[in-house]
């Protein structure tokens, strides 16, 4: 997207100002309105669509398998394609090396089924279009089919060291997956101002992005500084992060609760 | 499979159907109206797709730019865990044969039915993905271009429907599933309107030639009422769009 | 519902309305039967439905609804005459004599003239139009504009008022600068100057009211939401100006001196209406009360005309009511309302029970504010 030299400085403007005024009006806060749609597939295990307000539309597929954890003990495995991007494309690495990254909060524990077998999830994500940067729409994608995700129930014994057996299922019965799936937050920075989720003409024209994570209650590691575009990029006082995590931490059980009520 | 039987000699198939029945076909349009300028999102048994329209619009590359007509682009992704088994393949799969035939059977289909001449200089991008196949997936994104390049209101002369035939023993099977295209021999077909004119015939195994004019008649008459339920699907559409300006 | 984010969620869907509740007729099997498909005539389309005859008083219902419908609702391939007498016109073709649709759509018949309108499509310009647009690409001796249509503008240097007053020659030192002018990205609104043989635009900007757009905002809507009028800009009440492009690129700035000469009374009443109706464009019309008159349309021409700098006198206030503006815009767009200068004067007296614009965005206030306008609009339509 390409705005106008009027355009950008306008914009820039109206949020560099005190108070800040976004362009739709928005609460520093405030997120766009979003769309959740889960449990669609019926060969996943779980599956979500997010489409945000602008269009921007992710759809995130769980699928599980049993393995051998004295074997394969890497139990969480994504893949992320972006349409319209390479695979090898400078978004796709950087999103799935992220994702990868925040996957490890996610307690393996819970998806142990015996002393010898776990389930191992397949996490694909496939965003369809994207006006703004796709990690906020991606981890809500996430966090809502894993929590959708459903399971099937293990019926043979848990301590199958000593014996040579596989682990047995119930016919129907399935069990929820109880896991805390990270969140990803976007923050966007002109001069004094951070505000969340900005928007494609907030992100052409800020100072800088803040990428901030969250899992249960508290912020966690990745947390990085981005460029939202390749003009207005510069640098910004420390104490507008510290700003960004405390509105984070102060507004995310609220997102993590949106999502959660389906 | 050996525990279920294709065909029992009651005439029932292995999800219940008769020889000569359809599986459920959805089909809604106007569904990505942000990201695309035409849109559908159809379900065909357990086949999802998604169908994305842009254009006709400026190419980006000159190397798309023809004088004479529109460029068709057709772009299909079979996600990895559009089947029941997650495929295994690491890296991309837009490279695949069998993709790469897909599109140019697909382009073919329909270079022939929209009237590309009406948008000299330009291009026309479908993107296709499909989240969810069980069988006959060719057909299916057939129906879901027709659909799609109709809601992005781009002129052709008229509806294709695409549906597969599969052949056991004597016996045509309409609109196979998975399993059953495994199991025997499969024709795909693509049908112009209500005419008996065929867009695309695409046949992998081998089929007696005897038997293929009753194939075909099956899916020429299953074709039909595919295009009579995307019409209805798109009227309805169509009436509530038209009540809703009528408002204004 | 909190007010940092508003969901819709569903579980178990793909989409907000299940495809099967577009239908009217409730499909109690799954399967679409095709059991007398070997002794029945396939062109005869209500035995193909009488498999559904277990579900008679819906599909008597709705064998009605289409009866009444066909007249209006052509989809691609159907036959709509085949009275040689048609002239045939855009969304149909010729064969054997006939004339059948080629898009989904509405038939339209002016004087000997048969097309069909397609539902949705991109802009297609025509002859007059106001348009708002984009600088996708500087070229030799012309811009290539993006217009939301099928193919970019073509806007020629000749096309454009020139620093130095209208009669000046343009030469070869500004072919160099076109930059200067207009680069990549720059909006402007113009006028369709006429059509190329492929369909694409000329564009000219050869009079005050067109030209670069500074000091706000640009949205976007689609293009059947906007109606062809007499005129595309509009004073709205709270000193802003919107132009409605009829491609749906829409700009809306803070008013300018220029914006209320153009209008009397200045200012834009609250009134609604009349308004499109008084006050003609463009620079011979100008208010004699204001301090620009013809005689100055040099010294506007100047290089002002294409300067980035926005005017610094934008207030808080003036920012906060554009964004309530292109809140309005958009609640009608999400509603499919057609968008006129009256219905957004509805909406922004409406929208004041919402102190904070940003709540605006929330999908139930944008229905209950656009089913407030279409009330307000009733209403005064009753009053008249």
């Amino acid at each position: 997207m390409t705005l106008s030299v009027a355009e950008k400085s306008y914009l820039y403007d109206s949020l560099a100002s005190i108070p800040s005024i976004r362009p739709d009006g928005r609460q520093q806060h405030q997120f766009r309105p979003i769309e959740i749609y889960t449990d669609f597939l019926p060969s996943s295990n779980g599956s979500s669509r997010i489409i945000a307000s602008d269009g921007s539309e992710c759809i995130v597929s769980v699928k599980a398998k049993v393995v051998d954890h004295t074997i394969d003990d890497d139990l969480l495995q994504i893949e992320i394609e972006i349409s319209g991007e390479r695979d090898d494309s400078l978004i796709t690495e950087s999103c799935t090396s992220l994702f990868n990254k925040l996957l490890k909060n996610i307690d393996m524990k819970k998806l142990q089924l015996t002393k010898k077998y776990s389930f191992k999830l397949f996490i694909d994500v496939l965003v369809i279009s994207s006006n703004s940067n796709p990690v906020s729409l991606i981890s809500f994608g996430i966090y809502s089919s894993l929590n959708c995700t459903l399971l099937p129930k293990l019926v043979s014994n848990f301590d199958d060291l000593e014996v040579e057996e596989l682990p047995m299922f119930h016919d129907y019965d399935l069990v929820k997956l109880e896991v805390d799936s990270p969140l990803v937050f976007v923050l966007g920075i002109v001069q004094n101002n951070i505000f969340i989720d900005p928007a494609a003409n907030e992100s052409e024209v800020a100072n800088n992005g803040l990428m901030i994570s969250w899992i249960n209650g508290r912020t966690i590691a990745p947390m990085r500084t981005f460029a939202l575009n390749d003009t207005n990029t510069k640098g910004f006082s420390p104490k507008l992060m510290q700003e960004g995590i405390k509105l984070v931490e102060k507004y995310a059980p609220d997102i993590a609760n949106a999502l959660q009520n389906i | 499979m050996s525990r279920f039987e294709v065909y029992s000699p009651e005439g029932l198939r292995m999800d219940g159907r008769r020889w000569n029945e359809l599986r459920r076909f959805e089909t809604s349009i106007n569904t990505h109206s942000h990201a695309a300028d035409g849109s559908s999102y159809l379900e065909q048994g357990n086949n999802k797709i998604i169908t994305l329209v842009k254009g006709p619009t400026e190419p980006t590359l000159r190397s798309q730019l023809d004088q004479t007509k529109a460029t068709l682009q057709i772009s299909v992704n079979l996600t990895k865990f559009s089947k029941f088994e997650r495929s295994k393949t690491t890296g991309s799969n837009k490279t695949e044969r069998r993709i790469l035939e897909i599109q140019t059977a697909l382009v073919r289909t329909f270079e022939k039915n929209l009237m590309l001449n009406l948008y000299p200089r330009t291009i026309i991008d479908i993107e296709i993905h499909v989240l969810q196949q069980d069988g006959g997936v060719l057909g299916s994104l057939i129906n879901g271009i027709t659909m799609a390049c109709i809601d992005a209101g781009i002129a052709m002369y008229d509806y294709v429907s695409g549906i597969s035939i599969g052949l056991y023993d004597t016996t045509p099977l309409l609109d196979v599933n998975s399993l059953e295209e495994a199991a025997m021999s499969c024709v795909t077909l693509g049908v112009m309107g209500k005419s008996e004119k065929l867009s695309l015939l695409q046949v992998e195994d081998k089929i007696p030639l005897d038997r293929l004019e009753t194939v075909l008649a099956i899916g020429i008459a299953g074709a039909h009422r595919i295009r009579d339920l995307m019409d209805e699907s798109l009227r309805n559409h169509a009436q509530k769009r038209i009540t809703n300006a009528s408002k204004r | 519902m909190s007010e940092v984010i508003s969901v819709v969620a569903r579980n178990g869907a793909f989409q907000k309305t299940m495809i099967t509740e577009n239908f009217e007729s409730d499909n109690s099997e799954d399967d679409y039967s095709m059991s007398d498909i070997n002794d029945e005539d396939e062109d005869n389309m209500l035995d193909d439905d009488g498999e559904e005859e277990n579900n008679k008083a819906t599909h008597n219902k709705r064998s009605t609804k289409q009866n009444t419908t066909d007249s209006e609702i052509m989809t691609p391939g159907e036959l709509i005459t085949d009275d040689p007498i048609w002239m045939r016109g855009h969304g149909t073709y010729f064969l054997e004599n006939k004339t059948y649709s080629s898009v989904a759509g509405t038939v339209s018949k002016v004087n000997k003239l048969l097309s069909v309108i397609p539902l949705k499509s991109r802009y297609a310009p025509e002859t007059g139009d106001h348009i708002v647009g984009r600088i996708a690409e500087v070229s030799n001796k012309r811009w290539k504009v993006d217009i939301g249509g099928k193919q970019h503008a073509i806007l020629m240097l000749g096309s454009v008022n020139l620093p130095g007053g209208i009669l000046r020659r343009k030469s070869e030192s500004d072919e160099l600068q076109m930059r200067s002018f207009l680069k990549e990205g720059d909006l402007l609104n113009a006028e369709v100057q006429s059509l190329f043989q492929d369909g694409a635009a000329s564009l000219h900007t050869r009079s005050l009211k067109y030209g670069k757009l500074r000091n706000g905002m640009f949205c976007e809507v689609p293009n059947s939401l906007i109606i062809r009028s007499k005129n595309h800009t509009h004073n709205l009440p709270g000193n802003v100006t919107v132009v409605l492009g009829v491609n749906g690129y829409i700009w809306l700035r803070m008013t300018t001196k220029m914006d209320l000469a153009r209008d009397v009374p200045p200012g834009g009443s609250t009134q609604g209406n009349g308004m499109s109706s008084t006050g003609p464009t463009g620079a011979v019309s100008l208010n004699p009360n204001s301090n620009i008159s013809i005689t100055r349309l040099e010294e506007e021409s100047s290089w002002k005309i294409y300067s980035d700098e926005n005017d610094p006198n934008i207030t808080g206030a003036i920012k906060q009511t554009i964004s309530r503006y292109a809140n309005i815009i958009k609640a009608l767009a999400f509603c499919e309302i057609g968008i006129t200068q009256e219905r957004i004067v509805l909406g922004y007296e409406a929208s004041m029970v919402y102190s904070d614009v940003g709540s605006l965005i929330q999908r139930d206030n944008m229905e209950s504010l656009s089913q407030e306008i279409l009330n307000a609009e009733k209403m005064r339509g009753n009053a008249v």
